[in-house]
């Protein structure tokens, strides 16, 4: 625990005279403080020369301490902090009744299914609709240059009236609210995170609703296994700052997966069993043999019952 | 501003400023649901009021640059998309196949194409090598390309006779063709394959997916950085799925999430066909080809159709 010198830095309350007077009750840390009876201090503090100005570091440093804790939150709190959070709508219908609503503010979602089994084309649509129905920006993170904004217009002009005369302008504003950004290691995603989170601590009115990863599994091939568990550790810091930003910034993350061959061959996701338990929704993609028509079921959901599947066209 | 300005209707302007919202800024920090409350009107009325507002105010305009500066490198789809409606493609010299993929190999992307031996999967790569380099009064990307031939398969008898093919049919329409022009930047890189060195000596398979993972990932920042074309060669495997052997391109599951596009080719019946198995904006289909003397052309029999298989 950090000595309290170290807080006289920045909290000139806690002045050498102050620091003198913890000392003599053999506290030097901000741990010995915590478990130093407090009343007792303040009633030796009483007895000083100047007992104003200790008891105001005492309070100094309970209100530091206080802020770097969390506060307590009951049941209730926490189920009014829920209903809070939108669900915000994919754009396909089909989707958005399996998920009562769509994907959930603060909440981090998987994408997994074999290959064009429809992952990017839900994310691009996600994205599209997103952008145009809610305010805030959408930001995609790409590893596979599969960012297509051409077809994201066409999710748009599918979705307008064709009667509406401001279309253009529409589009313009929808589309300058998605962000892209290409990542093609790891290590420049986890910079990017890092980045993102600073910036929304330091600047509240820089709004995002969502943020997309397409995709993990790539970024994340190259360095798992092979004996060391670096890259399993690369992988969990990764999906833990996903769920900070998405927990504290009430952002909307969804990552996409893909699959491996498992036992018998069967395919099963990949990124193993460490990952399994990071996303809150875990929602599988599969594609009727080389037609249009695809379903999705839910593997993991923190309310919903698993198993439930729906199938849905791409258009 | 006022709100008065606002292109919205006068029962909900009305409401607005009955409401205490007189000013445009008032509204940027209201809350949907704060106005639905306020004003007693339906959340997609609000959501409207609120996404007209934030437009006219241009608040947007100054808060995209400084979100654009927040994180480097980051582009708009705005941006993009305009970017891409002026970018060329590489032309395959097959009409219906250019049909198919938009107009042909795109820039910025991985394309990985793959079929049985004898398909016409080499044929494919020296063309494009040969497309490549049509200049741009022609249409062309006016490139230079790269081959990496890992099977010993690049035949120069045959790229000079696809060159001269080429060369002429320029000629047929530009017939004031410059002989000489100078293309300075790589436009495409053909790894032909990609398969042959990971179908070999790998004792630990783990290790394989790694390596084609990072490799992966390297071309993938190749081709954005430097925006050109990638193009992989794949072969095919078999793979047992629902209780039957079936033709799949090699290299495993964990591959084919590693291109941008994935075409199939195979033989239905006499002809050739070339299936977009995987791509972020075009359907899939289907489209005949035929590789003659002169290199890729239209197929001459068919009628362009679309056929499902594979």
């Amino acid at each position: 625990m950090a000595p309290l010198e170290a807080l006289a830095l920045e909290y000139p309350l806690i002045d050498s005279n102050f620091r003198k007077f913890c000392a003599s009750h053999a506290i030097y840390t901000v741990e010995d403080f915590l478990i130093h009876d407090l009343y007792a201090l303040a009633a030796f503090a009483e007895q000083d020369c100047s007992p104003d100005k200790l008891k105001q570091g005492i309070t100094q440093v309970l209100s530091i301490l206080d802020n770097q804790n969390r506060p307590w939150l009951n049941g209730l709190e926490l189920l009014k902090d829920a209903e809070q959070k939108k669900y915000l709508s994919t754009g396909c219908e089909r989707i958005d009744v399996l998920l009562q609503g769509g994907l959930r503010e603060g909440h981090v979602t998987e994408l997994v299914g074999p290959s064009s089994s429809g992952k990017t084309q839900i994310c691009l649509q996600a994205a599209s609709n997103i952008a145009k129905n809610y305010s805030g920006m959408v930001m995609y993170f790409d590893s596979g240059n599969s960012f297509s904004p051409k077809r994201m217009a066409q999710f748009l002009n599918q979705s307008f009236n064709p009667d509406n005369s401001e279309v253009d302008q529409i589009l313009e504003r929808v589309m300058s609210s998605i962000l892209h950004y290409s990542v093609f290691d790891i290590f420049a995603l986890l910079d990017l995170l890092h980045q993102l989170l600073h910036d929304f601590k330091s600047q509240m009115c820089f709004q995002v609703r969502m943020l997309i990863l397409d995709s993990l599994s790539s970024l994340i091939a190259p360095v798992l296994g092979g004996g060391g568990a670096h890259g399993h550790a690369l992988m969990v810091s990764t999906g833990f700052l996903l769920k900070e930003l998405a927990h504290e910034h009430n952002l909307s993350v969804v990552v996409t997966n893909h699959m491996v061959a498992g036992e018998a061959g069967a395919s099963k996701p990949a990124l193993g069993e460490s990952w399994k338990n990071i996303p809150h929704v875990r929602l599988l993609l599969s594609r009727y043999h080389a037609t249009d028509s695809r379903s999705i079921s839910i593997l993991k959901h923190p309310y919903l019952d698993t198993g439930k599947t729906v199938e849905f066209v791409i258009m | 501003m006022e709100v008065s300005s606002l292109p919205i209707s006068t029962a909900q302007r009305g409401k607005l400023i009955s409401s205490g919202y007189t000013s445009i800024s008032s509204l940027l920090s209201v809350s949907p649901s704060q106005l639905v409350q306020d004003l007693n009107i339906s959340e997609n009325e609000a959501l409207e009021i609120l996404r007209v507002a934030s437009w006219r105010s241009g608040s947007d305009k100054i808060d995209r640059e400084r979100r654009l500066s927040i994180v480097n490198g980051a582009q708009t789809a705005w941006d993009m998309l305009n970017e891409e409606e002026s970018s060329i493609r590489i032309t395959t010299s097959c009409s219906n196949l250019d049909d198919i993929l938009g107009g042909g190999i795109s820039c910025k992307e991985v394309t990985e194409i793959g079929g049985v031996p004898g398909i016409g999967k080499t044929q494919i790569g020296i063309q494009l090598a040969v497309n490549v380099q049509i200049p741009s009064d022609c249409g062309g990307v006016e490139g230079k390309a790269i081959y990496i031939d890992t099977e010993g398969s690049f035949m120069v008898e045959r790229a000079l006779q696809i060159a001269e093919a080429c060369a002429e049919d320029i000629q047929e329409y530009n017939s004031f063709q410059t002989k000489d022009f100078h293309a300075c930047h790589i436009k495409v890189v053909v790894v032909d394959s990609i398969t042959f060195h990971f179908r070999q000596d790998f004792e630990d398979m783990a290790l394989r997916t790694r390596l084609l993972g990072g490799m992966a990932l390297k071309l993938m920042n190749l081709a954005k950085k430097f925006n050109l074309a990638v193009v992989l060669l794949n072969q095919v495997t078999t793979k047992y799925s629902e209780g039957s052997f079936q033709l799949t391109l090699a290299l495993g599951d964990s591959w084919s999430h590693a291109s941008t596009n994935r075409i199939i080719l195979f033989w239905n019946g006499d002809e050739r066909y070339a299936y977009i198995d995987k791509s972020p904006y075009m359907k899939s289909a289907s489209a005949p080809y035929a590789v003659t003397q002169k290199g890729i052309r239209n197929s001459t029999s068919s009628k362009y159709k679309r056929v499902k298989l594979m």
